[in-house]
């Protein structure tokens, strides 16, 4: 997922002249190519997050286009009052391209995950979201995204993630992606454990012959609240599925939308909690600990449908 | 010019008085003590445009320290840049001139009031106008206790080793902050000491003296050592003014009525 990122951003720097990627010190093994054809706008600030914020609005504020590539606590928790002042409150034309998305970093552990993002994105004003499951997706997004003159941050996982998108894809920044049509149960989940969800989908149907509606949300700001009402009303229970945690993330956003809704219907949020790990592990070690891999989705689903 | 500065920061102490709002106000003496460094940068340092406030020719001013945006204000609306009736809403309800300074006035380029925001910000405007060969200039004034911020030191530590040359940073040291003396809570000094090794020009500068200023705008107009520049303006808080002249409490103190009718009277008489 991520080659095609950083494939995406070289595009539009090559177009066009006034775009800019400043790092703070990552992206080794990754970001040369584009360091060394653009040596000007490509630029290393060193460790330093809350300088790289402010450079980036001025930089924007001036007129140009700019991405900012760094691993997401660092990119947005150690300097989310620069977000939020200087990047939202002024709309400026900045994407934080942050890497790492839930769990992906798996033995590094605690420090460098992130399971707290989209929380704290979600309340910012002007901030768009974009969660997308796989490299057509993050490819589609990214392309839609070099024309979006507003504050953007992209949720990236592991360098592969498995192809979960359709043959012929028709992709919709800003839309809900329906991937399954189902009956009854309605799951809505975005990133890149879509996979996840899919092959729990595909084990409820083989073992208890339902098969559930599956909403892909790679957009999470704004969130297509027009779809998610829709297909909620068709549902008699709701599973949102998240590699995040579940106080703040899709699955509040999504009860956010239902609770003001008429609609009586229980939403059932599967996530992580606000509880550190204390064991380590690879990403597919964690999500099958957490009850987060296909088999732990399709347990708790199982669970709530007796 | 020296004259007519002086006769023009007596008269924007006196619109600075003339739109407290009675016992609303604050933020007063941080206002005072960078009023005449704000006169001098719009009426002889930068070239700003008045009638067109986003002309790429201008030069940027960002006022880290927000907190001081009134002396801004004052100073924006004596350039041309909006009227006194505008003005005269400063701290009223449903005023677009909040106290800590606002994007949304014309002629502002960032809205600041945490610390530690503009001078990154500056950096990023200083790269942007480097890199397409213009030579507009980018000023930004911090307060003192405003280097406790972590931020401004990573900005200090970068564009010393970017060599942005086009950067000027003017530190007002009133020698007071949130609490107490920056003395007492953090000490700078040396302060010159400090930021040289970083590959700094450094100077100092009466903050309320306009030859002082002069002397060293032309020493950074001559500079050729492709440096950022520093500056250390010595400065007094609530300058100007005898009732929060020196005063530490003059950062949170507002007048009432009464009060700001004696101090415009003073002002009348000294005139």
């Amino acid at each position: 997922m991520r080659d095609g990122i950083i494939s995406e951003i070289y595009n539009t720097m090559e177009r066009n002249k006034n775009v800019y990627l400043l790092t703070g010190d990552l992206g080794y093994n990754t970001l040369e190519k584009i360091e060394k054809d653009f040596p000007d706008r490509f630029i290393d600030v060193g460790v330093a997050e809350q300088n790289m914020i402010g450079i980036a609005s001025g930089l924007a504020l001036s007129g140009k286009k700019v991405y900012i590539y760094s691993i997401i606590p660092f990119l947005i928790m150690r300097c989310y009052e620069q977000i939020r002042n200087d990047i939202c409150y002024h709309d400026l034309d900045i994407t934080l391209v942050g890497i790492g998305a839930g769990l992906a970093y798996g033995i590094l552990s605690n420090t460098h995950f992130a399971l707290e993002d989209i929380a704290i994105l979600r309340p910012l004003p002007n901030m768009t979201i974009f969660s997308p499951a796989d490299e057509v997706e993050a490819i589609e997004g990214m392309k839609y995204l070099s024309s979006h003159p507003h504050p953007t941050y992209v949720r990236v996982g592991l360098r592969k993630e498995a192809v979960v998108s359709p043959q012929n894809y028709i992709f919709h920044f800003g839309k809900a992606s329906l991937m399954q049509k189902g009956v009854d149960v309605c799951i809505f989940t975005t990133g890149s454990i879509t996979d996840e969800v899919i092959r729990a989908s595909k084990l409820l149907t083989l073992n208890k012959k339902i098969t559930p509606t599956i909403i892909n949300l790679h957009t999470i700001k704004p969130l297509d609240k027009n779809t998610i009402l829709k297909e909620a009303l068709k549902a008699s229970i709701i599973f949102t599925i998240e590699e995040h945690g579940k106080i703040g993330g899709l699955g509040s956003a999504i009860s956010d939308i239902i609770s003001e809704s008429a609609h009586p219907i229980r939403v059932i949020k599967i996530g992580t909690t606000d509880v550190t790990s204390k064991i380590v592990g690879t990403r597919a070690y964690l999500r099958k600990i957490l009850g987060l891999d296909a088999e732990g989705i399709y347990k708790t689903i199982v669970e709530h449908l007796k | 010019m020296k004259n007519n500065l002086i006769h023009l920061t007596k008269d924007l102490r006196k619109d600075l008085i003339e739109v407290l709002e009675p016992s609303e106000s604050h933020h007063v003496g941080c206002s005072l003590s960078i009023i005449d460094i704000v006169a001098y940068l719009y009426f002889e340092a930068l070239h700003v445009f008045p009638n067109e406030p986003k002309s790429p020719n201008r030069d940027i001013f960002i006022l880290s320290k927000g907190h001081g945006a009134l002396a801004v204000y004052v100073t924006l609306y004596k350039k041309g840049f909006f009227s006194k009736e505008v003005l005269a809403t400063y701290d009223k309800n449903g005023s677009t001139l909040p106290e800590h300074i606002s994007k949304g006035v014309p002629g502002v380029e960032l809205s600041t009031g945490s610390l530690g925001h503009g001078l990154p910000v500056g950096l990023g405007f200083a790269t942007s106008f480097i890199n397409d060969k213009k030579d507009n200039k980018v000023v930004v004034l911090l307060s003192d206790g405003e280097l406790d911020e972590g931020s401004n030191w990573e900005a200090i530590m970068y564009a010393g080793h970017h060599h942005l040359e086009n950067l000027i940073v003017i530190v007002d040291l009133n020698g007071f902050q949130g609490y107490a003396s920056t003395e007492k809570v953090l000490d700078l000094s040396p302060l010159k000491e400090k930021i040289v090794p970083f590959n700094w020009n450094v100077y100092e500068m009466d903050g309320h003296d306009f030859k002082s200023m002069e002397n060293v705008f032309k020493q950074i107009g001559k500079s050729k050592n492709k440096k950022p520049h520093f500056i250390i303006a010595k400065t007094i808080k609530g300058k100007g003014i005898p009732f929060f002249e020196g005063k530490f409490e003059s950062h949170y103190k507002s007048v009432d009525l009464a009060t700001k009718n004696k101090i415009l009277l003073d002002l009348k008489n000294l005139s």
